[in-house]
């Protein structure tokens, strides 16, 4: 049967073995002789990669050399040129409290963030579901979606000035008999700030997933529920949240993949030295040990140890997401 | 769709639509306070009264920021930077994404690994940064282009929409006589264009938000992208502060460099995102539902 179609499709073709499909037996010098313009479309993005994520690769080697940045005439030849040290790097950084610090606040930041952000663009999705007015959802949409369009260094700067000495919020405590708050420079609130922050530029766009899950939900369940006599909580409850539901596992099994990185973007453009104790995580400790302090094999040393466990994280994560809901993302 | 049931206002409607309008208001205020202090005359912001709505409205600070050379320059940088990188990225990415997207192609699966090991398995900020020193790239814009000029993240978007097209059109084409190339310049681009339109603003947001690549690879003033020459502007108060081991108050600090100023700068430089937003907003919507998930 198989067979027959094929001789079909063939004839359909002109009677000549169609492009890229592969006729028998045909050997692959021949194949790519013949599809070599396909080949050649992948030629500048493939040097692209090689270029600038393979060889760089070779770089990670520094973790293990004592290296030297003018031991030969550019600093990549003086990789070759640095002797080997076995582990040294990466048992000194172990050792050291400030990287101890930065290892737990980047769990504690991630953590929190899945705590308290996650959950709310699913109940925003849910309940704007519920307002009636199609016009009110899509202008509050326009809305909740615009921050995710700032870049950090923009937020960080809405952020700094809203709770400055000066700025509205420290005005209205102040108003409101309280002390003022240094949001920025105190270790006990800053994280706070951190998540706040977070929250604020994402939710809304976190959010869209969600309400595109709900509209695929089968509109007739609604129907036969309020013939039923269910109350809005119900419909929410029995519906809406159990149709979710293989969505939010699916997201929070991603969002798990990505515990590693805390936040480097926003970290990075918020942060200050006052606020290292509660704020410090991997991805800045790399930027200010490796190229602040040009302790290069230190650096790449605590960046190879976080991109292996991230690593680690974000296959199992796809291999559980695919055992848990038959999807993966690739 | 005029006879849509008529139903009563209940208390649920009631709380639910305060929340919502809430949630709006709470993303809305610390946009409209910066906006207020960048329309305010200086003296009332010194003074901490400008809340969420200009005091003594003018518009001298943002004419001073859009006038400052540094900021011209920046502004600049970082449009050629978006114009290039984004073009560059484009043709990268459409131009592997489409064998890719054919599934009978010989050694797909090879390729496809590269490209998803590279997505997962970064080398790390200083292999990269040494990288880039030795390419000479330091203190050039081709290292503002290259750190993002290529996303394997939207090179799979357009290469699953690519596979989602009806191939019946493109074997036609074939059997016209015309060539892979031709195909997907003349059947297939045209018939990808709402995916192309996403991907593209992505890139350019990307490049356009980038702070983090010129932090790494430009010291040079002139060469340093708007976004960077704004975090130099809102931590500069803060580095000095670091140096002079004086942490007592960063806003007095702050204010020796304007808050009015800085606040102005912040709200010149969004404006182009603003004005591009309502079409952001659609494609960008479009872009995460297609493609993204694969089943």
């Amino acid at each position: 049967m198989s067979r027959e179609t094929k001789t079909i499709e063939n004839v359909s073709a002109g009677g000549r073995p169609q492009l890229m499909q592969p006729t028998k037996k045909e050997s692959f010098g021949r194949y790519f002789f013949r599809n070599y313009d396909m080949y050649l479309l992948m030629v500048p993005a493939l040097v692209f990669v090689i270029l600038f994520h393979l060889i760089p690769m070779y770089g990670i080697t520094l973790a293990f050399k004592d290296y030297n940045l003018f031991a030969a005439d550019t600093p990549w030849k003086s990789i070759g040129a640095s002797p080997w040290v076995g582990f040294k790097y990466f048992i000194n950084v172990f050792a050291r409290s400030d990287f101890k610090r930065a290892l737990t606040n980047t769990l504690l930041i991630s953590f929190y963030k899945i705590i308290f952000i996650f959950p709310i663009p699913i109940l925003f999705a849910i309940f704007l579901n519920e307002v009636r007015s199609v016009k009110f959802q899509k202008g509050l949409q326009l809305v909740v979606y615009l921050p995710h369009f700032l870049s950090w260094a923009v937020v960080a700067g809405l952020f700094v000035t809203l709770l400055s000495s000066t700025g509205p919020v420290n005005k209205m405590l102040v108003d409101l008999g309280f002390e003022k708050v240094k949001f920025m420079m105190d270790n006990s609130v800053f994280r706070k700030v951190l998540i706040f922050s977070d929250g604020w530029k994402e939710i809304g766009w976190s959010s869209i997933i969600y309400f595109a899950a709900i509209a695929g939900l089968d509109q007739e369940c609604y129907e036969a529920a309020v013939v039923d006599g269910a109350s809005r909580f119900q419909q929410i409850w029995y519906i809406t949240l159990p149709g979710l539901l293989p969505t939010v596992v699916m997201m929070l099994i991603m969002r798990m993949g990505s515990i590693m990185d805390a936040g480097f973007g926003q970290i990075f453009a918020m942060y200050n030295p006052t606020v290292y104790d509660s704020a410090d995580i991997i991805g800045t400790y790399v930027y200010r040990m490796g190229l602040g302090k040009m302790d290069f094999s230190t650096g790449t040393a605590v960046g190879l140890f976080n991109s292996i466990i991230g690593l680690i994280l974000v296959l199992s994560s796809n291999r559980f997401a695919k055992k848990a809901t038959g999807k993966s993302i690739w | 769709m005029k006879e849509r049931r008529k139903r009563k206002v209940t208390a649920f409607d009631v709380i639910n639509i305060t929340v919502m309008c809430l949630f709006g208001v709470v993303t809305l205020l610390p946009v409209l306070q910066v906006v207020a202090k960048a329309f305010s005359s200086e003296g009332p912001v010194i003074a901490g009264l400008v809340s969420f709505w200009p005091i003594d409205p003018q518009i001298d600070t943002v004419l001073y920021v859009l006038k400052k050379p540094e900021f011209g320059g920046s502004f600049r940088v970082s449009v050629i930077v978006t114009i290039l990188g984004t073009l560059i990225a484009m043709l990268l990415t459409v131009s592997v994404a489409y064998p890719l997207s054919k599934p009978k192609l010989r050694g797909r699966k090879f390729f496809l690994y590269i490209f998803v090991f590279v997505m997962l398995f970064n080398a790390g900020m200083v292999p990269n940064y040494l990288m880039y020193r030795s390419l000479k790239l330091i203190n050039t814009i081709w290292a503002l282009v290259f750190s993002g000029v290529f996303s394997v993240f939207n090179m799979f978007i357009v290469k699953n929409y690519f596979e989602s097209l009806p191939e019946t059109v493109e074997e036609a084409a074939k059997i016209d006589g015309a060539s892979n190339m031709c195909t997907l310049v003349q059947i297939v681009l045209p018939m990808s264009l709402p995916v192309l339109a996403t991907v593209t603003l992505f890139y350019g947001v990307g490049f356009w938000n980038n702070y983090m690549s010129g932090v790494l690879y430009i010291t040079d003033a002139s060469l340093k992208p708007l976004q960077q020459y704004l975090y130099d502007l809102i931590t500069e108060a803060m580095n000095t502060i670091d140096e002079a081991g004086n942490i007592a108050d960063i806003d007095s600090a702050m204010n020796l460099t304007g808050e009015s100023v800085r606040s102005a700068t912040i709200v010149v430089s969004t404006v182009p995102i603003l004005i591009l937003y309502p079409f952001l907003q659609k494609y960008f919507v479009k872009g995460m539902t297609i493609g993204s998930v694969k089943g």
